[in-house]
Order: structure tokens, then C-alpha cells, then sequence
């Protein structure tokens, strides 16, 4: 059974409060970029920066991280970060980082994004938004904005679709 | 916008229908004002031969052909049009575009689909995916089940509640779905069913038979803008065709909060199927508690979409064209007159609207005439008032109920089959609910028989007291005022108290009482929308005034009705058009809103009154035209308005009177056009029956050429020329011959006026619109040489054929061949000679 | 038999009508309401409190009055002018008719009035002053004209003591300025455990009921009449707890973080104009109380957000604090009456909520 714990409007709804939130939290959008990972976070970071143009009419940098190779559970030979497909056309050094994600879980994507990025450059800050965070975390890591939070067994999967690539914008539990 | 579409692909209506009237042609030409404000290039397919959008596209991209999976995957493979817009084309449109995709068509030639996606047309045409849809989005539909057992059975009402219908699955012999409102009964009907199927299996539904029902009208953008165009309530409760229903605009008996549900979940809908465009939803809302059930999802333009448009101003359709194409709701540019923010307000009125449905049984007399779900009603009209009565007179008083009395009755009819009738209603049902309530019965009572709210008796039986109080004070001005407010037009008042009309406005002379009339615009009163729409009330403030330049009063034809049909509104359109060419100002007066005629960019006004002489004395008198054309035969009005010598009344086409005759029997015509001396053959048509009859009033059947045209073709124009010298015929005029194939001789027959349907015909086939060549003729100068130039009856190359259509098997009336008054529609061919 | 009544204006215009309701002779400020449906939540709303509601759907009364759909006990609207007006109480939820609750809270009606010409005359000559009264002569008129409506609107309306809701969600406390039980409905369904408590109170005393949100309510009367109190009072709470305000309650947020409000020429009340929300572009409808705005220019861009604007009379309708999560609507999103298209808002008011919590508290 597959149940729907945000539709489109919820799912719109919870970046716009998200957007408020990183303006409030930064005091403003000053230094501001948005880095989201790979696939999904990247859309709901174009999406934020979207937001922040209508509100403050500024274009915030949105670059991409793409941590499946720095995933410390998930094994790789050869390891060559090089090949990493990371596009972050920005500098970073000194800038106040939000870190975009879909889910937030064992907070293992998390780490390696961190990571990565901390090996780029030196930002200010890193901050983190994730439209839902499912709970049952393995790493002290956590959310300083979220969409909403699900508590979710570890038998269940989140399901998050956004419209650009799985034409419609929903997030299910499926069972 | 997406900027590579130039060259759209236009699905038409076809043929008029039950079902199916003109409202997708007026729909489709405010469609194709916005494509060409948009500077798109339009194909247009549609055989319907009184279509009026045909004409407002050049000839070579028009093409008179079936709409079909054949017809239209041959055009789009000549055109290679960059989209194709099904949504004025009714359910048939979308069927056909779904072969297109289905079949690889439209991928093919790259061609894009206007208003909803692929997936989505599937979802439509298919009851199993819309339901799993809307199942999806948690929108409640009508639980049926298939059970095995009298244990799920029971099981599974338990969980819905009666009542429920059985039906066996696979049934081994006929059988009856039964209606169960209680445990015995479905006991029962279970143990009917299972002793009749084969295969050992019931089909349980819910049923929502008695419920009420709303529709909604909206209108959604590309990147989810939504606007609730009007709300309409079923006067009829489910399980009678919402087009055979009384409705009203706006929900007369919804409170808030069920309004609310209702507009929300039409724009989840909207929403999950992702269309631009217009969507009609149709809900069953209970009566006892708040639940609801979506029983129709149509993404397209429908009748109750026009009525929707009709009823607020908005012009659902013009605005739609854009919404397809991309356009934002925000991005909309309507034309200058109207208010500028009309777009994107969400429409409000402060009248009422009634539409009462007219049905074809005075026509079609063995069809069955007991409303249920199957459609029965061939048109209808609508009445506007400020006050809900004033609605329903203006629209009861527009339909077919006779127009001698106001509230009719049913006076002779026994206490058993009046019951019978409250029961199970037939089209007269307006008559029996004034009847059984002249009776006493209690509205309670009445309610519980018939499932109608109680609300609209009280508002009939406050009718039938202003009318006891009226007639019982004959031309006292107080029950004229009361009357008046009550929407008692002066023409019926004068028959209430069997005097003429000039008494009555003598009495509105003596006492001040002048009739205002009230725009139709979607803001109730806080904006100017100049929609230029009106109706008429009696209270302060008059909101219409006259024209600074000449203009002329043009009489719609009212509702459709089986014969010409809708040919009369095409006519009535072509008038409009060629006098606004003449320099007129041009005023439309109507009831119909299915009708081209009342499209806001084919007139300069438009009114939307009873065709009574009442009411036209009243428009005349603040807008003074200088002409009254009045199209199509009504030989009563034509009467009436002839006494007011004042009145330059054009009739058109002339009156059959003029017909003669030496026998009712022709299979041949030559069709000229006379202008003082001058004598214009047009063509010839062979005239066919489908029964053999070859009585005049069967022909249903029209070739042109004649078919003996090449050798006998200017031998008979020649004959009808000569004959025609020194008539005092003048117009277009039709000379009738009856030829014998055994001696090979055309016998002369008669001549009469050109009817309002093959004039139509000619000008679809000729290329010369000859309504515009009347109107010319009449109010101002034809250029003959010039006419003459563009006719030549003497070389074809292709024969054209229009082909009558019937109602028969929709109304499952037992007759084949049917009349020239029984005609719904026709469809128009061409086919090239070898 | 019907009586006929009179309906002045303060510009010396007449109206016969008929009498329905209570025949008492009231006089009020006139205002104009373009919803369709909801004739019952609307004359029960507070914010029309010493107001004649002058109706533009041309028939209301069609069903009866409803026990769900009251948006306060006791109505203070000094008026109801229509059209037409029924007095059905048929159907199966045996409501009570509109004449009779008319008459039981002693407002007078008046039907039969061409209110689409009353209102076309209120759009050219703006708000205005008028009575229901028997008789329209020159006595009439000048009492009209000698009336002094109270500026004291709120504490007429505001509950006197504090009250609750119990429930066992978020706590949260409801300022009554004129309180409407949409929101509170709204709240319930979200099962919020709230306290309404009376508009002038503390916010120490707020505080101490230890919220996890506010609710500023939405109310009668000019914004710019409120004790300075009340001002105080948003501004020491906004700062510490999630803050939602609707109508009355967001105009005095708006003059609490420095922004100027002036009257509208003509009041807007209706659910027609489309609502944009800036930051995703949408477009919205809900109902809208609407007698004062915001001026543009006195909107201090370093402590507010503009979050949503009217198109079409381009007024602001939503605000938002850059510093805190305190937002404010000039409409009302919980639909009773008018749509429900941003009923979300106050699942947004729920999550905002539980993110202070988990912030504050670790959970």
C-alpha cells in the first residue's frame, strides 16, 4: 500500500516555509548559496532559489553535489573522487551553505556531502534542509529546516517525486 | 506560449445531435478569435453544413469531412498542423484524437496535443482509469463490487449503505437491475440474481438515484491558476440526464461549506489532470448529510459549460483558447470594452439564471417520453431575473409550454396518474408540480415524491399566488408592478387579462413603470465589464442605453428545436455579421444558449429576453433600431410586429406564404438569386427522400449538381429564368420540377422561397454567402456584376451532398424516414467526379 | 402584510424596501459583500459589527440557518439589505428560517431594494453612514447624519474573559478582536488546545499560558483605533512564539512593526479578487473583510516580508516577519465563508509550531 503523506500543494507549501525559514535563520539572504544532492535535492534547491528570487529578487548560486561515491556503506573500487559529477561552478569559500536533500534518514548521505564539500572549500557555515526527515538517524546529524518530519520504520521507503523528472510532485510511504 | 505552434489542427462539433447542439460551434469560434489574436493558422475539419466557424475560416483550410480517426490522420499527414485542439469536439473529439495517439499519428508528425496531455485523454475516455484517478486523489466515487456471495454481499453494503442496485453478472436470460433500500430487499434481489447468472456472480452499486445534482465550471492554467467559473444546480435529481434537467445559475440550495467541497475538489481534478483549458465536473450531493460522489468528469467544452458562460459573462471559451495555448490566466488581454481584470475575478453574480430544456415529442410523437438517464432534449432556453421567480418565468414562458397561458396546467388529469407522473416525470413535469400543488398537496409531500427541493415550490407556488393576485386585479397598476417584479411581461399580462398589449403600456405610460435592464457581468456591480449583455427587471437604475449610430435589432430564433434547428441561428448569424459589414450597430436579442448568434463578438448587444412582442416593444423603445430583421418563419410575430406600421421589420427568408405549388411532389430544383431585373442562376439540386414519398416535406436529401445537370443543367435554368421574368419574386427563389426517368421529361412544379437549411447549403457550396447577399439586398445595394462574376453553374467538379439527420434512434422512436420538421442536423460531403 | 421601510444614506439617498427581521430602526456603517454562498456566516461574522451588510447575490434565506455554520453567538451586524429574501427552514437538517434569527437577534432586513444600483452608487461615492427606518423623512436624516458610530468596536465584541477549547495538540492562544469561529474550526480539526483570551490582555499573561502559538484574531472596526497595549503586545510575542494573524489581527501586526494603514474608499468584502502569493506566483480566492490597507511605502523592508498582494486592487495581503515566524493575512483562509484554496495555511501554522519545539527542546 502506497499512502501520500504530501501532495503538490503540501509538498509547495513546505519549501515556501523552508524559504522563509533559511531568510529568518541567515537574517537575510547575504553570502547565500544553495547546494543540493543529487537527484532530487537539486530540484528542491532550484526550487528554493526560484522562491528567493520572487521574494528578495535575488539570483542565489544552486550548485550540485553528487555524493554516491563518498557513501562510507556503499563500497567502490578505485575509489577516484575526480570522476565525482559534482557541478558547483561557485565559490564557496566563505559562504554560508544550505545543503538541499530530499530525505533525510540514516544522515550517511548527509556526512559525505559534508565532506565533500568541506574538500572543495572552506564555506562559513553549512546549514541543512530536507523536505522530510524520516527519523532513525546512525550519525549525530540534524535538520536545521525541514518540510515535516515522518516517523518511519525501517521496513518502510519515502518516495519523494518531484515534477521535472517524475512528472508530478509527491511524497509517499510505501509499505 | 510555446512559439513553435502556428498551424492548429480544429476538431469541429459534426452534425447537431441530441446532445449535441451548436454551443461547441460558438464555443469553437470564440476559440478561433483567439487563435487568430494569437496569429495562428487554422485547420478546420467539421461536415456539419450550418457550422458558422467554417465560414470564418478561408475556404482552402476547411475541410467538409467526417471527423473520424480516418479522415483526420489523412489531414494531419496533408497539413502537418503543429497541434491539434480537440476540446470543442465533444466526447467524439477526444476519442479521435486518443486513435491518433494510440496509433502513433500524432508522435509521427509531431504534433501536440492543446488542453490535456496524452495520459490524461486516456483517463477520460476510459470509466476504469478516470475512476482510479479520482480514487487516487481521494475523491469519492460511486462503490460498486462484484461478489461471489451473499456474505460479501452483505458484507460490503454494510460498509456503503443502501441504497444499493444488484444486477447478475452474465445474465442467462433478461433481467431487471433491482433497487434495494433495506436488508429484506436486497435478500431478495440477491436470490433473483444468482438464480440468473451464469457464471454465479452479482454486481453490487451504490445507488445515487435521488440525490442532487451540481455541476461545476472551471477554468484552469498551464502552471495551476484556477478560476470556479459558476456553479449550476440541478433542479432534477440524479437519475434524470442533466440536459433534460431544469438548472440554475448560481447553486440556489448549497450552503457554504458544500459549495466550498464541491469547488475544491473540481480543482483537485483540474489539478491531477493537469489540463488547460476548461474542465465540467457533475457531482451527486446528498440531501441528508455531506457527502458527495463525482459522477462525470468532462475536460472539455460542453453545454453546461456554454450555460456557465452564459449565465456570468465570462467567455469560458475565448479565455480558454489562450489557457491552451499556454497563456497564463494573469497574461490574458481581453478585448478593450471589458473590464481589464474580468480574467482573473472569480465570477459573481447577482442574478439568477433558469434553463429549461425543450424536447422534440410534439415532433417525434412514439418516442417514450419518460425522463430518465438517456438525453431526450433537443435544446433549450434560458430566462435571467433578479429575483429566482422572475428567472423562471422569463424561461418557462420562452419554452414550449403553450404561450397562451402563464402558469399552465394539467387540470384534466386524474389524481392516479398524476401521482404516477410526480413519480416517474416526463417532459410536462414543470406542468404536474404546478398541478399538484394547485391541488394542495403538501410541498413536504411533493419533495419526498419527486426528490426536488423544497425550495423551488415555494418559489412555484409563489408564482401561482402573484398569479391568482394578478388576474384577480385586471389592469390595476399595483398587480402590473407586482406582475412586473415577478417577471410577468407585458404581453403576458395582456393575455392574463385578455386585452392588448397597448393597454397595458398605456398603464406603464400613466404610472412611471419602465423597465430596466441589468448587465450580465461576472463582478456583481463593483467593475464596469461592459459585456454588453443585459436582461430586463423593473427597479432603478437602467444600465443600457442607445447607440450613437444607426444600428438594427436582429430576433434570435430561441431555443432549438427539431427542423431547421440550428440552420436558423446560422442564418441569424450571417445577418448579424453583414449588417456590422453595413455599418450597423447591431443588437441581438435571444434565449437559446447553445446559440452562435449570442457569441460577445458577433454583435454589438445582446439581450437576453422572451421573443415575446412584449419584450421586443420594450428593447425597440430604447434602441430605437433602425431595422428589425427577424430570421427564420414565425408567422405569429411576423403578424404581431407588422401592426407597428412604425417598425421597418425584415422577414428572412420571405415568408413561405409566397410558396406555389401545382403538386406536392419535386425531386429537382434550380436555385436563383433576383434583384429588381436581374435574374442570377445559382445552381442545381437533385432533391432526394429517403422513403420513396417524394413529397416535398420529405426531402431530406440534397444534390448539387443535379444529376442530370450536364445534359439537362442550363435547359432547366434557362426555364426557370423565363419563368421568373415579370414574377414579382425577388431574393432567393427556388424553382421546383419533377422529373420522370421513364419519359426523361422535368415536369414544372412551383416556386417557393430558398429555405433557411439549403441556404446554408448553397453558400457552403458556392462560396457566395447568399443570408449576406439577402441582408444586402435589403437594407442596401447588391452588386450584381460582381455576384455574377463569382457564380458559374455550369462546370462542376465534384458533386456536394447534404445529407439530413434524424433523432430516431437516440429517442428509440420507432420511424425511419423522417421529415423536414423532424431533422435534428445534416451532414455535409464532397465527392470529386470522375 | 409587509411593511414598507426605508433605507437612508448619509448622502441624503433613499430606498423603499420591504421589512423583513426585526422592525427595529438601527443605524450603521453600509457595506457591500459579494459572496455567493454563506449568507449565514457572513451576518454572523463580528467584523460586521455596527454594520448594514448590503447583499449583491440577489437571493438569500434559500436554505435555512444551520448549527455548523455560525461564526459567533451573538450577531452584531445593525442591518441585512437584499433583493429578495426567503424564509425557508425546510429541508432535513430543520434549520432555522433567516427571519426568524433576524428577529430573535433584533437586526432589521429590507428587501426589495435594487441593490445592484445601491451599488453602483456606493462604488461612486465610497463608504458612507446609513439607517433602516420606517419612515424616510427629514428627522430621519438628520439623526443619520447626528450618529456617531462607536470607534470602540473591538472591546465591544471581544470576549471579556478568557475561555477554552480543550484539546490535546498544540497549545495555542486565540487574541479575540471579534473572533470568528472559522479559524477556530480550523484549529479544532487540527486539534489544537486553545485559550481565547479577551484582545487587551498582557503579553506577560500570554506568555505565562506557555504557548506554542498565537493567533491574533480578525475583528471589526479602524486598526488605527486600538489601545497602544495591544501593539505592545504583538511585539513582545511575536519575538518568542509562532504568531498567525488573519483580518483586524494582521492590519494591527502591520502597525506593530511600523506600517501605516489608511482606509479604503469603499469596503471590500467578497471572495472574487484573485489573491497572489509572491513567492510562488499563485494565484488564490478566499474571503475578504477588507476596510483599511496598508500603505505601500510605510512597509519597512528590513523587518517584513510582502507575501501576498490583491490584483486587483493591488492592496497587501499577507506579511511575514523576516525575523521570526510571525505571519500575517488580510483574508480569511478558512472558508466559512468563501473558498478554501489556502486552508493550508494553518497546517503551515501546525509544522512552524512543531519545528520551534524540536528546536527548542530537542524533539
Amino acid at each position: 500500500m502506497d499512502k501520500t503523506i504530501l501532495d503538490q500543494m503540501a509538498m509547495q507549501r513546505a519549501l515556501t516555509r523552508i524559504t522563509y525559514e533559511i531568510v529568518e535563520k541567515n537574517k537575510g539572504v547575504d553570502n547565500l548559496v544553495l547546494v543540493g544532492i543529487k537527484t532530487r535535492g537539486v530540484f528542491l534547491a532550484k526550487r528554493i532559489a526560484n522562491r528567493l528570487k520572487q521574494l528578495e529578487n535575488i539570483d542565489i548560486p544552486v550548485g550540485e553535489l553528487d555524493v554516491t561515491n563518498y557513501r562510507d556503506d556503499i563500497s567502490h573500487e578505485g575509489s577516484n573522487r575526480d570522476k565525482f559529477n559534482n557541478d558547483i561552478s561557485f565559490s564557496i569559500e566563505g559562504k554560508r551553505v544550505i545543503l538541499v536533500d530530499d530525505v533525510l534518514y540514516t544522515g550517511r548521505t548527509v556526512r559525505s556531502a559534508l565532506s565533500a564539500l568541506m574538500e572543495i572549500q572552506r564555506p562559513k557555515s553549512i546549514n541543512l534542509a530536507v523536505l522530510i526527515d524520516r527519523g532513525n538517524r546512525e550519525l549525530p546529524i540534524r535538520a536545521d529546516f525541514v518540510g515535516k518530519n515522518i516517523p518511519t520504520s525501517k521496513h518502510e521507503r519515502i518516495k519523494v517525486s518531484v515534477s521535472e523528472i517524475d512528472n508530478k510532485d509527491t511524497v509517499e510511504l510505501i509499505k | 506560449m510555446d512559439s513553435n505552434i502556428n498551424k492548429v489542427l480544429l476538431l469541429g462539433s459534426g452534425p447537431t445531435q441530441l446532445g449535441i447542439e451548436n454551443e461547441l460551434d460558438a464555443s469553437a469560434f470564440e476559440k478561433l478569435m483567439a487563435l487568430k489574436k494569437m496569429g495562428i493558422k487554422v485547420i478546420f475539419i467539421n461536415d456539419n453544413p450550418f457550422s458558422v466557424v467554417s465560414e470564418e475560416i478561408q475556404p482552402a483550410n476547411v475541410y467538409y469531412q467526417e471527423i473520424n480517426f480516418e479522415n483526420v490522420k489523412r489531414l494531419i499527414e496533408k497539413e502537418k498542423p503543429n497541434a491539434i485542439l480537440p476540446t470543442v469536439s465533444g466526447l467524439n473529439g477526444l476519442q479521435v484524437t486518443w486513435q491518433l495517439i494510440d496509433s502513433g499519428v500524432l508522435e509521427r508528425n509531431h504534433v501536440q496535443i492543446l488542453g490535456i496531455s496524452k495520459d490524461n485523454i486516456a483517463k477520460i475516455i476510459n470509466d476504469n482509469n478516470l475512476n482510479d484517478l479520482l480514487s487516487e486523489i481521494n475523491e469519492p466515487i460511486i462503490s460498486s463490487k462484484i461478489v461471489n456471495d451473499y456474505e460479501e454481499a452483505f458484507d460490503f453494503v454494510r460498509g456503503i449503505g443502501f441504497p444499493v442496485i444488484v444486477k447478475p453478472i452474465s445474465p442467462n436470460r433478461d433481467t431487471s437491475r433491482k433497487l434495494c433500500s433495506n436488508g429484506e430487499e436486497l435478500q431478495a434481489a440477491l436470490e433473483y440474481s444468482f438464480s440468473r447468472t451464469y457464471v454465479n456472480q452479482c454486481l453490487i452499486e451504490q445507488s445515487i438515484v435521488g440525490l442532487k445534482e451540481i455541476e461545476m465550471v472551471g477554468v484552469r492554467d498551464v502552471v495551476g491558476n484556477k478560476i470556479l467559473v459558476s456553479g449550476l444546480e440541478d433542479m432534477d435529481p440524479i437519475g434524470i440526464h442533466s440536459a433534460d434537467s431544469i438548472i440554475f445559475a448560481p447553486t440556489q440550495t448549497l450552503v457554504s461549506q458544500e459549495y466550498q467541497r464541491l469547488r475544491s475538489a473540481t480543482f483537485k481534478i483540474m489539478d491531477a489532470l493537469n489540463l488547460n483549458g476548461t474542465c465540467h465536473v457533475q457531482f451527486a450531493q446528498s440531501r441528508t448529510d455531506d457527502k458527495y460522489y463525482v459522477t462525470k468528469v468532462s475536460p472539455f467544452f460542453t453545454r453546461n459549460t456554454m450555460l456557465a458562460s452564459k449565465a456570468t459573462g465570462y467567455p469560458i471559451s475565448y479565455i480558454s483558447g489562450f489557457l491552451e495555448l499556454g497563456i497564463l490566466l494573469t497574461e490574458i488581454k481581453l478585448p478593450e470594452r471589458f473590464g481589464n481584470s474580468l480574467a482573473i475575478m472569480e465570477p459573481t453574480l447577482d442574478h439568477t439564471v433558469v434553463k429549461i430544456p425543450l424536447w422534440p415529442f410534439e415532433d417525434v410523437p412514439d418516442a417514450d417520453r419518460h425522463l430518465n438517464t438517456t438525453i431526450k432534449s433537443v435544446g433549450s432556453v434560458i430566462g435571467i431575473g433578479r429575483s429566482v421567480e422572475e428567472a423562471i418565468i422569463k424561461a418557462m414562458h420562452s419554452s414550449q409550454y403553450s404561450p397562451r397561458d402563464i402558469l399552465p396546467t394539467a387540470q384534466k388529469m386524474d389524481e392516479d396518474s398524476l401521482i404516477r407522473q410526480l413519480i416517474h416525470p416526463l417532459e410536462n413535469r414543470m406542468l404536474i408540480l404546478i398541478e399538484a400543488l394547485r391541488r394542495g398537496f403538501s410541498i413536504d409531500e411533493l419533495s419526498e415524491l419527486t426528490k426536488i427541493d423544497q425550495f423551488y415550490f415555494y418559489k412555484i407556488n409563489q408564482l401561482l399566488k402573484i398569479q391568482e393576485y394578478v388576474k384577480n386585479h385586471p389592469l390595476c397598476s399595483e398587480a402590473v408592478k407586482i406582475g412586473h417584479k415577478y417577471g410577468f411581461g407585458d404581453g403576458m399580462l395582456a393575455e392574463l387579462w385578455n386585452t392588448d398589449i397597448m393597454s397595458i403600456r398605456k398603464i406603464n405610460q400613466d404610472n412611471g413603470f419602465r423597465v430596466t435592464y441589468k448587465e450580465v457581468e461576472p463582478s456583481a456591480g463593483e467593475f464596469i465589464e461592459k459585456t454588453n449583455i443585459f436582461y430586463s427587471s423593473y427597479e432603478l437604475e437602467n444600465e443600457s442605453s442607445p447607440f450613437n449610430s444607426k444600428s438594427a435589432l436582429v430576433i434570435g430564433r430561441g431555443g432549438n428545436q427539431l427542423g431547421p434547428n440550428t440552420a436558423s441561428d446560422y442564418y441569424t448569424t450571417q445577418v448579424l455579421i453583414e449588417l456590422h459589414k453595413l455599418g450597423f450597430k447591431t443588437i441581438i436579442m435571444n434565449t437559446n444558449p447553445n446559440a452562435v448568434s449570442l457569441v460577445p463578438h458577433l454583435s454589438n448587444k445582446q439581450y437576453i429576453e422572451p421573443i415575446q412582442l412584449g419584450n421586443i416593444l420594450n428593447i425597440v423603445e430604447i434602441e430605437k433600431p433602425e431595422y428589425v430583421f427577424l430570421p427564420g418563419n414565425r408567422h405569429y410575430l411576423t403578424k404581431q410586429l407588422r401592426k407597428f406600421k412604425n417598425l421597418k421589420v425584415i422577414i428572412l427568408p420571405p415568408d413561405q406564404e409566397k410558396t406555389s405549388f401545382n403538386k406536392n411532389k419535386a425531386n429537382t430544383a434550380v436555385d436563383l438569386f433576383i434583384d429588381g431585373n436581374n435574374i442570377l442562376p445559382i445552381t442545381t439540386t437533385t432533391l432526394d427522400t429517403a422513403n420513396n414519398k417524394n413529397s416535398l416535406k420529405y426531402i431530406t436529401n440534397y444534390y448539387q449538381p443535379m444529376k442530370q445537370h450536364t445534359k439537362y443543367g442550363n435547359y432547366l435554368i434557362d426555364k426557370s429564368i423565363s419563368m421568373l421574368k415579370n414574377s414579382d419574386y425577388q431574393g432567393l427563389i427556388q424553382v421546383l420540377f419533377d422529373y420522370d426517368s421513364l419519359t426523361d421529361q422535368f415536369e414544372f412544379i412551383g416556386f417557393r422561397p430558398i429555405r433557411i437549411t439549403e441556404t446554408a447549403f448553397l453558400s457552403k457550396i458556392t462560396g457566395v454567402n447568399w443570408v449576406r447577399v439577402l441582408v444586402k439586398k435589403n437594407v442596401g445595394n447588391v452588386d450584381f456584376n460582381r455576384l455574377e462574376k463569382m457564380v458559374k453553374p455550369d462546370h462542376y467538379l465534384r458533386v456536394a451532398n447534404m445529407i439530413s439527420q434524424f433523432p430516431f434512434n437516440q429517442l428509440r422512436a420507432n420511424q425511419h424516414a423522417g421529415s423536414t420538421q423532424q431533422e435534428v442536423g445534416a451532414r455535409l460531403e464532397f465527392k470529386n467526379i470522375n | 402584510m409587509t411593511t414598507t421601510r426605508y433605507l437612508i444614506l448619509e448622502d441624503g439617498t433613499s430606498y423603499e424596501g420591504k421589512a423583513f427581521g426585526s422592525l427595529a430602526t438601527t443605524s450603521g456603517e453600509i457595506v457591500v459583500n459579494s459572496t455567493m454562498n454563506g449568507y449565514q456566516e457572513i451576518i454572523t461574522n463580528q467584523v460586521y459589527h455596527n454594520q448594514i451588510i448590503v447583499f449583491t447575490q440577489s437571493s438569500i434565506g434559500n436554505t435555512g440557518l444551520d448549527q455548523n455554520s455560525y461564526e459567533s453567538v451573538q450577531p452584531t451586524a445593525k442591518g441585512v439589505v437584499v433583493r429578495e429574501y426567503e424564509n425557508l427552514a425546510t429541508d432535513h437538517f430543520k434549520r432555522i428560517s433567516l427571519d426568524k434569527y433576524l428577529k430573535q437577534h433584533n437586526i432589521p432586513g429590507i428587501y426589495d431594494i435594487d441593490t445592484r444600483q445601491l451599488r453602483h452608487h456606493l462604488q461612486k461615492v465610497g463608504n458612507m453612514k446609513a439607517s433602516i427606518v420606517d419612515v424616510d423623512d427629514e428627522h430621519a436624516f438628520d439623526q443619520l447624519t447626528a450618529t456617531v458610530l462607536t470607534n470602540q468596536q473591538v472591546a465591544q465584541v471581544s470576549t471579556p474573559k478568557p475561555y477554552a477549547n480543550p484539546n490535546d495538540g498544540d497549545n495555542v492562544v486565540v487574541i479575540d478582536f471579534g473572533l470568528k469561529f472559522g479559524v477556530l474550526r480550523e484549529l479544532s480539526k487540527r486539534k489544537c488546545n486553545v485559550t481565547v483570551v479577551p484582545y487587551d490582555t498582557s503579553s506577560e499573561r500570554i506568555l505565562d499560558l506557555d504557548p506554542d502559538g498565537i493567533v491574533l484574531s480578525t475583528g471589526p472596526g479602524n486598526p488605527n483605533d486600538i489601545k497602544p497595549g495591544v501593539l505592545e503586545m504583538i511585539r513582545n510575542v511575536q519575538s518568542e512564539v509562532p504568531l498567525i494573524a488573519f483580518g483586524l489581527g494582521h492590519e494591527l501586526f502591520a502597525i506593530a512593526n511600523g506600517a501605516k494603514l489608511n482606509p479604503l474608499f469603499i469596503e471590500h468584502h467578497g471572495s472574487n479578487h484573485p489573491i497572489r502569493e509572491i513567492i510562488t506566483n499563485e494565484l488564490l480566492f478566499a474571503d475578504q473583510e477588507q476596510g483599511y490597507q496598508i500603505d505601500f511605502k510605510s512597509v519597512d523592508h528590513s523587518k517584513l516580508f510582502i507575501t501576498y498582494l490583491d490584483l486587483i486592487n493591488g492592496s497587501i495581503q499577507g506579511l511575514r516577519h523576516r525575523d521570526y515566524p510571525a505571519v500575517s493575512f488580510q483574508f480569511s483562509p478558512d472558508g466559512s465563508p468563501g473558498p478554501k484554496d489556502r486552508d493550508d495555511i494553518f497546517d503551515d501554522f501546525i509544522e512552524t509550531m512543531a519545528t520551534r519545539r524540536r528546536q527548542a527542546y530537542g524533539f
